[in-house]
């Protein structure tokens, strides 16, 4: 199977710190990857550089076999490649219907239309609907995104970046601060999801991630220590020595 | 999905009363002269309609796309003094051609700018904003020879408002520079609530609301703030063109950073993201203005203290007093 997305030698400085330090990382066109490791291992560094937000350092990124390194994010989004944010990052003073509208208006296209109405572009209104509606959020739609209950904003969150009709979607810790129910409808999302494109998943929660992962990936002080299976990853020595420490 | 094509919209309902209060405000601005011969009120509304105008372009930038310009009334100076040039050195008739040279040249000279400062955000962007148009202001303020300087620009004809041969009057006269002001006004306020409201409008919202968020979504943020930075300096140059024609002249104090906070306070009283509510603000702030100025020559004292109130009481501006008064009642 070819590659989707796959990083060489992918490096990124601050100050002195190697936080990404020779990342080699691959996904296929569907399937669920974790990124796991201890705080700071350099996680969010790496979505970071790989969705656009911050330059690499050294070495090259490649979708779909073009070479992708630091180019703009709305380029990466327009290609395909969306992501979600560890900290709520949505429109709040628009309503949970318009921040999901502009997200597929940006995708579909028809921005540039100064002198028609917003609801001028059907497809745009009617596929809006249709992904509220998949994910539950349609009674909530005409409510400020603000006045959401947490656990409601973080799904949007994670709407938002699938009204991009993703082909990889990086989600940086979904489950942050949720309940256990709500944990549960999330991860059956991002399951359901995976079958379809390829996600990547950054989390804590080691019991969703052993449960969902097809693969996982663990980074520790910006390099990757291991790759392998959730069984492989849960005997690798190497593993269990960076989250608890060499035993004596 | 018969029903799902509609969007639900609680504000809809109140959409004609909107309307019919609109036009309401038209016909009555538009029948106020012939009913009033009181030639100060004439020229005061004639001057509130063209700051408003003004400010409604800033409430475009602040309100709608979120970066600050802390001098906008720099675009309606350089407008004006391009236009008041082409009338008394080119060709001292043709008004359309010169209102168009000067909303060009306007729009010639936001661009460079506006492609520098699209490139920085928050604070940056403000700063940046201050320091082209305090060197716009230098520049007319010493270029003697051009723009006449502290003296400002002076010898404007009088050209007379045409529109495929029907005349309406001179822009000498106060009547018919006032009728001309009304409809170009209302064309723009218009013009720009249906862009706001356009998928194009929505971009700009998104920028407002989260400009990291917006670039993650697939927006080119850089170009859409630039587009959203085009279109206010557009508005205010058409502001500028009305501005020479109704005054006559132009001096740079128009240009100084001190009008330019003034027009900030406009947007500000008025309140921001509604465009109307940018009229409301530079009639408020012109009438206190040209009022109390008859009275003392310390206006700026009161209209201190009315900024000063409205920030404490009423933070978002008189757009937000309809909320503010059902809180009230309520509570």
């Amino acid at each position: 199977m070819a590659e989707l997305l796959y990083t060489e030698n992918l490096c990124r400085r601050f100050g002195g710190v190697m936080a990404t330090n020779k990342v080699c990382f691959s996904v296929n066109d569907h399937g669920l990857t974790s990124i796991i490791g201890p705080n700071g291992a350099g996680k969010t560094t790496f979505i970071n550089i790989v969705t656009g937000k911050i330059p690499a350092s050294s070495g090259k990124i490649f979708f779909k076999g073009n070479d992708i390194t630091n180019k703009p994010t709305h380029d990466l989004v327009k290609m395909g490649i969306c992501r979600t944010f560890q900290i709520n990052s949505i429109f709040e003073d628009l309503s949970v219907f318009e921040n999901l509208r502009i997200a597929k208006q940006a995708k579909n296209g028809g921005s540039l239309r100064i002198f028609s109405s917003k609801q001028s572009l059907r497809t745009v209104t009617e596929e809006t609907w249709e992904l509220l509606e998949h994910l539950g959020l349609k009674d909530l739609a005409i409510r400020p995104a603000k006045n959401l209950a947490y656990g409601d904003q973080r799904v949007l969150e994670v709407a938002i970046a699938m009204a991009g009709n993703p082909k990889i979607l990086f989600l940086d810790e979904p489950t942050a601060g949720m309940s256990p129910t709500e944990t549960k409808h999330i991860s059956k999302l991002i399951k359901e999801l995976s079958k379809k494109i390829c996600v990547v998943l950054v989390e804590h929660d080691m019991d969703m991630i052993m449960s969902i992962s097809d693969k996982i990936t663990v980074l520790q002080y910006g390099s990757t220590i291991a790759e392998g299976t959730p069984e492989e990853i849960r005997n690798n020595q190497q593993v269990r020595e960076a989250y608890l420490g060499k035993e004596e | 999905m018969n029903n799902t094509t509609t969007i639900p919209g609680i504000k809809k309902r109140f959409v004609p009363l909107k309307i019919f209060i609109v036009v309401l405000v038209f016909v009555g601005l538009g029948l106020f002269p012939f009913m009033s011969g009181n030639r100060f009120y004439i020229s005061m509304i004639n001057e509130m309609m063209i700051y408003g105008l003004l400010a409604m372009s800033l409430d475009v930038l602040l309100g709608y796309t979120g970066a600050l310009s802390f001098m906008h009334n720099a675009y309606l100076g350089i407008s004006a003094y391009v236009v008041g040039l082409f009338l008394i050195h080119i060709s001292p008739a043709s008004l359309w051609m010169a209102c168009f040279a000067g909303i060009i040249f306007t729009s010639i000279v936001a661009l460079p700018v506006g492609w520098v400062q699209v490139r920085t955000g928050g604070l940056a962007f403000a700063l940046l904003t201050l320091a082209f148009g305090m060197m716009f202001h230098t520049i007319v303020w010493k270029w003697y020879d051009v723009t006449g300087g502290d003296d400002g620009l002076m010898g404007m004809p009088n050209p007379d408002i045409t529109l495929f041969g029907w005349k309406l009057g001179s822009t000498g006269d106060p009547l018919a520079m006032y009728l001309f002001t009304l409809v170009i006004a209302a064309i723009c306020f218009f013009l720009t609530r249906r862009i706001i409201n356009s998928p194009f409008g929505a971009v700009l919202e998104a920028i407002r609301e989260n400009e990291d968020r917006a670039s993650f979504i697939g927006i080119n943020v850089r170009r859409y703030k630039l587009l959203g930075w085009m279109l206010a300096c557009l508005l205010a140059g058409i502001s500028g063109a009305l501005f020479i024609l109704y005054k006559g002249y132009i001096g740079p104090s128009t240009m100084s950073a001190f009008a330019g906070a003034g027009v900030l306070m406009m947007v500000l009283l008025g309140g921001l993201g509604s465009l109307w509510g940018a009229f409301v603000g530079a009639a408020i702030f012109i009438y206190i203005q040209d009022y109390i100025s008859t009275m003392t020559e310390h206006w700026e004292i009161f209209l201190g203290l009315v900024v000063i109130f409205l920030v404490l009481f009423l933070p978002t501006g008189f757009v937000g007093l309809g909320d503010h008064l059902k809180r009230f009642r309520k509570g």
